[in-house]
């Protein structure tokens, strides 16, 4: 007689090979489909903006990304405790439970944030969409911010996080705030010196949570979920999400200042050389491609690499140089982070912007150019296309632009930089104003001029250099004229030409016969009289040549 | 307080008329207890040796910390001296309100649900989200 036990056991298994056959013809099937993968898909559900992409995938990836970066905090540190105060205690239920519920469910439960973004976010099982789109929801319209969490559990994790700063975190927070003063020059996490506590309490962030989680003020990033699953889901649980908050979050216009700071601290070294950068989807396509050819992180194992910090790095044992390029929605940064030892970090910051003034003089061969081009689409498409790693870029475009970047026209954009605009960009970049911020041993660590780097750009250029000479020339106040190297004389005669031109025909006429000069000259060389010249047309010729000498007449 | 002792007080709330009858005498009783006397209040009597009182006095605001301070020690003098306080400083009925009990009863609650979930058996029914 055959035991029950073995049979079921046989249909067992004959169902799960059948299963496995399945599965494995599935995945041939997509493979030879070859789809690329779908991107980012921005629509609106109850009036909350949601981007969503679905791989079919088992795993989704949900994030509530708010408008409450450390640009927005209206105070100091806000941001971070808003961020601790994440998953904690609701009207609903509690945040132990919160915590075990998800854990029973397998799904991990994160908040971060960015300088311009606050990301809440859960990954869990594709089935479990209804529960966390309710959880996130809750978080965002329900915490209860309660006086013991914060002085229990809030306060104690800031003040570890805080403990783990490093001179390369400092160092970056400080050439923000040398280059953009407030808004994205507030630090990314406040240091232990930073007096928040007189800031940061429970009423403050509850506060805070009110103005930034609003309906027009966040964006749900669905990484892995259907569009009708999200649809069904997120409008009931959303809906209790306020539409609009009597204090909105807000933050000035990002103006790039530059400048130095130097800050002593034992334990770690670092420097940081800023210039501006392009702003998300801005079409400068050459910053991204000059942080490309800087690079400094080695892709191959054992080998330096081929970029040019990475080169500059190599001859030097003890210090690591990166260059990356910092967009935010309306500045950028190109920062080249150099941390190590002092001494080392001194020397290959040295050779760093060397690097870059080779850049500047013309030096990027045509295979270094195409290589960083590549480089540049790699780090553009791959950031995109790696599962959940774009969830804060994606939201953070959808709540500042209210539309998301374009990959491909960025690629095409890449694709056409040329040799010659890189120079110009480099050359831009080393005339400006650099942001400098130098964090450890100050005896050893460089200043900025000992750098080579300009503290000052000339006030005679033109306004090709960005953003910061024309309001340094604005600041200074300096005439027109002036800054565009012309003498008042000459600037005269430029003004009355385009008013006399202006005039009507008869008027005109009139004007250009009052103008004409009969006064000749001649130059009297060894007692010879030269050519006698008429004065008006040797004054022109005189202003041409100067125009083309660059204007220092 | 912690652990309550057996009390039929949510049953006699829950019938008025018995509440009403019962009043007078709750009144005396608490009269008699001789704390008001003292300047303090019902809460100031909860044990204190015990982890969850303790954190829940650690959740009380500054301003009740003190004033708990000041009424134990004032007590604790008159209770030396053999003395009660002057008649208009004893506790009036209306400022005798519970300032501990809703935050113990939060901690309480809290280590029960802990308790709840850290013994918990899952079921997962099939195709159930």
């Amino acid at each position: 007689m055959l035991c029950r036990s073995a049979l079921t056991r046989g249909s067992q298994l004959a169902a799960r090979q059948a299963g496995v056959q399945k599965l494995a013809q599935r995945g041939f099937a997509a493979a030879a489909a070859a789809a690329p993968k779908s991107s980012y898909e921005p629509t609106t559900i109850a009036g909350v903006k949601v981007a969503a992409r679905d791989d079919n995938g088992p795993t989704t990836r949900l994030a509530v990304v708010a408008k409450a970066g450390t640009r927005y905090e209206p105070l100091p540190g806000l941001t971070v405790g808003l961020e601790e105060y994440a998953f904690k205690n609701t009207n609903k239920r509690s945040a132990l439970r919160i915590v075990r519920e998800s854990e029973l469910l397998g799904g991990q439960l994160t908040s971060y944030h960015t300088r311009e973004a606050l990301v809440l976010q859960a990954s869990f099982l594709r089935e479990d969409l209804p529960y966390f789109a309710e959880l996130l929801a809750e978080v965002v319209s329900q915490t209860r911010y309660t006086s013991h969490e914060f002085h229990e559990e809030v306060e104690n994790v800031i003040h570890q996080k805080q403990a783990k700063l490093d001179a390369a975190a400092i160092a970056l927070d400080a050439a923000h705030a040398v280059a953009f003063h407030t808004g994205l020059g507030a630090p990314l996490y406040p240091t232990p010196s930073t007096p928040v506590s007189s800031y940061l309490n429970e009423h403050s962030v509850a506060a805070f949570a009110e103005a930034a989680y609003t309906k027009p003020n966040i964006a749900i990033v669905a990484d892995g979920a259907s569009s009708a699953g999200l649809s069904k889901w997120i409008e009931p649980f959303f809906k209790d999400v306020p539409a609009a908050s009597d204090a909105a979050v807000k933050s000035a216009p990002s103006k790039y200042f530059g400048g130095e700071q130097r800050i002593a601290l034992t334990g770690g070294n670092s420097l940081v050389i800023a210039f501006p950068g392009a702003a998300q989807g801005a079409k400068q396509p050459e910053t991204a491609v000059l942080a490309a050819l800087l690079g400094g992180q080695s892709s191959i194992k054992w080998s330096p690499g081929f970029s040019l910090l990475a080169k500059a790095a190599a001859s030097t044992f003890g210090a690591t140089a990166k260059a990356s390029h910092l967009a935010y929605s309306d500045a950028g940064l190109l920062a080249i982070q150099i941390t190590g030892q002092a001494a080392a970090v001194r020397k290959v910051a040295e050779e760093s912007v060397k690097a870059l003034k080779s850049v500047a003089e013309g030096g990027v061969t045509q295979e270094d150019l195409v290589k960083a081009i590549a480089k540049a689409k790699f780090n553009l498409l791959s950031a995109g296309e790696v599962a959940g790693s774009a969830l804060a870029q994606t939201g953070s475009q959808l709540i500042h632009a209210g539309e998301l970047v374009k990959v491909a026209e960025a690629v095409s954009a890449l694709e056409g930089v040329t040799a010659e605009k890189l120079q110009a960009a480099a050359k831009t970049l080393l005339e400006g104003k650099a942001s400098v911020a130098a964090v450890g041993d100050l005896h050893v660590l460089p200043f900025a001029e000992d750098l080579g780097l300009r503290r000052n750009p000339p006030s005679t250029q033109p306004s090709q250099t960005g953003t910061a000479v024309p309001a340094l020339t604005a600041a200074k106040m300096t005439f027109a004229w002036k800054a565009a190297g012309l003498t008042y004389n000459r600037y005269l005669a430029v003004a009355s030409r385009a008013v006399r031109n202006a005039l009507k025909e008869d008027k005109r006429l009139a004007a250009e016969r009052r103008n004409r000069q009969e006064l000749r000259f001649a130059k009297w060389t060894n007692g010879k009289q030269g050519e006698i010249q008429n004065l008006a047309d040797a004054n022109v010729a005189a202003a041409v040549e100067s125009a083309a000498a660059g204007g220092t007449a | 307080m912690p652990v309550p002792a057996p009390s039929l007080i949510d049953a006699v709330v829950a019938r008025p008329w018995l509440a009403r009858l019962l009043k007078p005498v709750a009144n005396w009783y608490v009269n008699a207890a001789g704390y008001r006397q003292m300047g303090l209040r019902a809460d100031d009597l909860i044990c204190e040796e015990d982890e969850r009182v303790l954190k829940a006095l650690k959740r009380l605001s500054p301003k009740e910390n003190y004033d708990r301070v000041y009424r134990l020690r004032r007590a604790t003098q008159l209770s030396l001296q053999h003395k009660l306080l002057p008649k208009n400083e004893w506790t009036k009925p209306e400022e005798d309100v519970p300032y501990l009990t809703p935050v113990l009863k939060q901690v309480v609650a809290e280590e029960k649900e802990r308790h709840a979930l850290d013994t918990l058996e899952v079921v997962r029914r099939k195709g159930q989200h």
